[in-house]
């Protein structure tokens, strides 16, 4: 089991986190880029000094910046990490990379084993020069699992890889993770990624952990409204009563088209502009003061034209930006 | 038309670069080169040419490679400042470094009496003749070094500290590794300056002679036909190690290429 507790002072703020990610477990720290993930993680594995700390790793105390003290160097942490260029040793063949690790040399068994499993069995000669990303990708994976580290600290790792090929990766740790029962942690800042490698979300921004949760919960009820500008929601609607109304948050992809009261917020608004998106639609819409991207299964009227949808089981956000427990009474959004 | 002209403009720059090995060897003839080279004594500036390159090639080794190292990771405080003192002996003509020696470590200075408590002495001595190779070819190693190491990616030594190398180790298992043919390629150059050193040396370690000044001291003697040989014989021995290292380098980097 992972726990960290880490204050890092960065150039333009301190990042602040606490978290804890148990065997088999895989924890994705999702934010914008600059909000702290990579420094997180690199005070995780022992690379930046932190300002105040403490992280245990399977029982083992590797960083306390208060008695007892303790910094474990990098050396003796047993923290995998991987990032986006995959760091493979370029003088040494595949399988000499494999094999880097002191705990990797002693069973020859394992290796081949492993390597059949992440499909380099026969690239074991190759050179890294001679790979492709995806290959160098599961080597290096391969050698922090031979290397039988406690932890593995992913720090996007497959941004630049096409979209298939990242999702046959995640796969693969995803599986390689429960079977080993290590902890994991994956840093990205992109939900898709975030959402199909881990079984909890946490949402860092500027430093700060403002949620963590089941990635499903993060998306549909996101604590303030800053986490649901992260997550996707791309319109913030008035409704309500009062001088300061609240506001529900608009996901482009919770929208139905057509009134369904049952189901959440029902919006009258202006279509302003629609384009082709995916396999859909995607349209402005002007809804009282604020606009608002849909997802539409079809293409929507001309530009100007009044059009009536619903927003499903919304967030709604106080005027402080904090999520409030149920949605105001008397909801109901027009033009 | 035009790739032609340009080969044939490259190729007359390369043999007027060359003019001067191909006009040595053109004036050589193996009667000359025998009978200078078994005249008695005529074999020891080649001893001492060698040991003291030697010599310096290991010192450079010793104290020139750390120092490349922290240069090139920016563990020194006031990066530039380091940077002007190696390039200075490179920006100094060797003349004036034999000069400035003579002031720092003559006979009559403070480290010339330190040495002699040890029995030393630093002039026209070997330990002349090394500190004066020393200071003439040291830029030429550091700096190749230097970037050398820069060349290797910190995040690989993190990586290899990661799995579980302590410092020591990353350096032998992968810095080392990653910068040798680089390291080569400095080390052949400092070599090749070393045994060519002739400006500070003259003024500093005029005995015992190596080979540039049995060159010099030849050719006021006795003429330029009788200085040719022992020219050849110090670019048989200076040539070498540059070309074998130039080699090993290439070799290495392609075997890193698959």
């Amino acid at each position: 089991m992972l726990e960290a507790d880490v204050e890092v002072d960065r150039r333009d703020f301190t990042v602040r986190a606490e978290l804890d990610v148990q065997p088999g477990e895989r924890l994705a720290l999702f934010g914008p880029s600059g909000a702290g993930k990579t420094t997180l993680l690199e005070a995780i594995a022992g690379l930046v000094r932190p300002r105040r700390a403490r992280i245990t790793l399977a029982g083992r105390l590797l960083t306390s910046t208060e008695p007892p003290r303790a910094a474990v160097p990098p050396w003796r942490r047993r923290v995998g990490l991987l990032r986006q260029d995959p760091g493979l040793f370029p003088h040494l063949s595949v399988r000499d990379n494999l094999r880097y690790g002191p705990a990797a040399g002693r069973s020859g068994d394992e290796l081949v084993q492993l390597a059949g499993v992440l499909g380099i069995g026969d690239l074991l000669a190759a050179m890294p020069a001679r790979l492709s990303g995806g290959q160098a990708h599961r080597v290096a994976l391969g050698r922090l699992l031979l290397a039988h580290c406690d932890v593995l600290l992913l720090d996007e790792p497959y941004a630049g890889l096409d979209s298939a090929l990242r999702r046959l990766l995640t796969n693969l740790v995803r599986e390689l993770v429960t079977t080993r029962q290590v902890p994991s942690v994956l840093v990205a800042h992109e939900l898709d990624e975030a959402q199909a490698f881990a079984d909890r979300l946490a949402v860092l921004d500027r430093g700060s952990l403002l949620q963590d949760g089941a990635p499903d919960e993060v998306v549909r009820r996101p604590a303030t409204r800053r986490v649901a500008e992260l997550v996707g929601y791309l319109g913030f609607v008035p409704a309500g009563e009062g001088p300061e109304p609240a506001l529900a948050g608009i996901h482009p992809e919770r929208i139905a088209v057509g009134a369904q009261p049952g189901r959440g917020l029902v919006m009258t608004g202006i279509i302003e502009a629609a384009r082709p998106a995916g396999a859909g639609w995607e349209a402005e819409l002007r809804v009282a003061d604020a606009v608002v991207t849909c997802r539409l299964p079809d293409r929507p009227a001309e530009a100007g034209s009044q059009l009536v949808v619903t927003a499903l089981d919304p967030p709604w956000f106080g005027p402080d930006g904090v999520a409030l427990a149920r949605p105001p009474r008397g909801e109901q959004a027009g033009a | 038309m035009s790739g032609l002209v340009s080969v044939a403009g490259a190729a007359l720059i390369w043999i007027a670069l060359l003019g001067p090995v191909i006009t040595l060897l053109t004036h050589l003839s193996g009667s000359a080169i025998v009978s200078s080279l078994t005249a008695p004594g005529a074999l020891q500036p080649l001893v001492v040419s060698l040991e003291s390159g030697a010599v310096t090639v290991a010192v450079l080794l010793l104290l020139g490679t750390p120092l490349a190292r922290m240069m090139a990771r920016g563990t020194l405080p006031f990066p530039r400042v380091w940077e002007a003192g190696v390039l200075c002996s490179l920006l100094l003509p060797p003349l004036v470094i034999g000069l400035v020696l003579v002031f720092m470590v003559g006979p009559f200075t403070t480290i010339g009496q330190l040495l002699a408590d040890v029995h030393l002495s630093a002039t026209n001595t070997f330990l002349a003749l090394v500190i004066a190779e020393v200071y003439e070819s040291v830029p030429y190693y550091v700096l190749g070094a230097q970037a050398a190491f820069s060349a290797v990616d910190p995040r690989l030594e993190q990586q290899a500290a990661l799995l579980g190398d302590r410092p020591w180790r990353v350096l032998r298992r992968v810095t080392l590794p990653l910068a040798a043919p680089g390291l080569a390629m400095a080390l052949a150059l400092a070599w090749a300056r070393a045994m060519g050193a002739f400006g500070a040396v003259i003024i500093i370690a005029y005995h015992p002679y190596g080979l540039p000044l049995q060159i010099y001291t030849t050719l006021q003697e006795t003429g330029l036909a009788s200085a040719l040989p022992f020219a050849l014989v110090l670019l048989v021995v200076a040539l070498p190690l540059p070309l074998a290292a130039y080699i090993w380098s290439a070799r290495a980097r392609g075997r890193r290429r698959g």
